[in-house]
């Protein structure tokens, strides 16, 4: 059992790399912060995991992260908007998108 | 097995760091520290030191992660994210990787075990996890500094406001579309975030949590209320808000000082009443450093939006 969750454990560890990828490559904002998200859902997998495999009281850890990694995700939607204050829901879908996908262009 | 494991965190901690470094571009290096704050957390957690990886992963993946996320945004709109010019870039990398050797010089040159054993003296601290009680019993005097340096730094924040914003409100003027996916968000994680970060304060006594965790993860709370515009950030002059910022480091004076008159010395705690006193400063801490932290990360008072 414990040879099979160590290996669960590595295999979650993998899939984030795949995701630390899409964040060295992009292209645009929105993929990078996306596959962010993804490290987080993955993060919170394997804390998971290490809990099962440690230490029960280590959940904790995995409920705090699953909790607050969306919070990166709300900054990321108001620095989008043109005030940095507001919603990307609030302008029009066609131009709110394109925004979001051609915002990469000043950040090297 | 287990070996292979830590390898393999090693190694992706090591090359997120490396990325955040040496990757081109304000945004991806802003991205890249957020994961390897995730990735430091998993680090801690396989350690076995949960109450470091909680706090780490509240403060990196929840307001690190806003706060330069909202720095880049305000780069962006003010037209000034250029890369800094090549020649900084090497002071830049001497200074980093002499911090760094110095650290790992220190590693190696500090004796190794100086530290007194705590399971003899833990019960006389009157709770029963060790974090805490090192925190908030027999180093009482760090804590008490910590959450006044907190509160230094967001009067240095509010510093930096010019005098005509001084009155009004705090930070930029949140909006979302009512009904919205972000209005509606910052309303239903709230309730949860604030069971949570009650019960982190609560259980910190015995078990893995404490203050800090729990006022963090309560700042992240007031920042999504915030952001969503379901809770509108206050003026510098706000009474409330003031009694909150100052009530931890005020009750943990106190009850140093009623220390210093009833029993041995300031920040003392007899036995007896060593846990109540411990959770009810644990309490006011954790109400003041949600207010502070959140209020950080919003910003000094700016009347024109984005535009100080």
């Amino acid at each position: 059992m414990t040879v099979w969750l160590h290996l669960v454990a590595l295999v979650l560890l993998g899939s984030l790399g795949g995701a630390l990828w899409r964040v060295w490559r992009g292209p645009s904002q929105a993929d990078r912060m996306m596959a962010a998200q993804l490290t987080g859902t993955g993060g919170v997998a394997v804390l998971i995991v290490l809990a099962a495999l440690q230490d029960w009281s280590l959940l904790i850890v995995a409920v705090a992260l699953a909790l607050l990694a969306a919070v990166a995700a709300v900054g990321f939607a108001k620095s989008q908007s043109p005030d940095g204050a507001g919603d990307p829901e609030e302008i029009k879908p066609a131009g709110d998108w394109s925004d979001l996908n051609a915002s990469e262009a000043g950040d090297g | 097995m287990s070996a292979a494991l830590d390898i393999a965190l090693c190694a992706l901690i090591l090359g997120v760091g490396l990325a955040t470094v040496v990757g081109r571009g304000v945004f991806r290096a802003v991205i890249f520290f957020i994961t390897y704050g995730l990735l430091l957390a998993i680090g801690w957690a396989r350690l076995g030191a949960i109450d470091v990886a909680l706090a780490e992963a509240a403060i990196s993946a929840g307001l690190t992660g806003a706060l330069l996320l909202a720095a880049q945004g305000r780069l962006r709109t003010m037209k000034t994210e250029a890369e800094p010019p090549a020649r900084a870039r090497l002071p830049a990398a001497l200074a980093g990787l002499s911090v760094a050797c110095v650290l790992g010089w220190a590693w190696f040159a500090l004796p190794v075990d100086q530290a007194p054993d705590l399971s003899q003296v833990l019960p006389e601290s009157g709770v029963g996890n060790p974090v805490t009680a090192v925190l908030l019993n027999f180093r009482a005097w760090d804590t008490l500094l910590e959450s006044v340096v907190l509160l230094t730094a967001l009067v240095g924040v509010w510093m930096l406001a010019q005098d005509a914003d001084w009155d009004a409100a705090l930070g930029p003027r949140f909006h979302a579309r009512p009904n919205g996916v972000l209005a509606n968000f910052g309303r239903i994680l709230p309730p949860i975030g604030l069971i949570f970060g009650v019960y982190l304060v609560w259980a910190g006594a015995d078990d893995t949590g404490g203050a800090f965790q729990g006022g963090t993860v309560l700042a992240a709370v007031i920042l999504l209320a915030m952001m969503a515009g379901a809770l509108q950030p206050p003026s510098v002059a706000h009474p409330v808000w003031r009694v909150g910022l100052v009530l931890g480091p005020l009750v943990f004076v106190l009850a140093g000082i009623a220390g210093a008159l009833l029993s041995d010395g300031f920040l003392t705690l007899p036995l007896t009443i060593a846990k109540p006193a411990i959770l009810t400063i644990e309490a006011a801490l954790s109400l003041s450093i949600a207010a502070t932290l959140a209020l950080l990360v919003i910003g000094p008072p700016d009347d024109q939006g984005q535009d100080a």
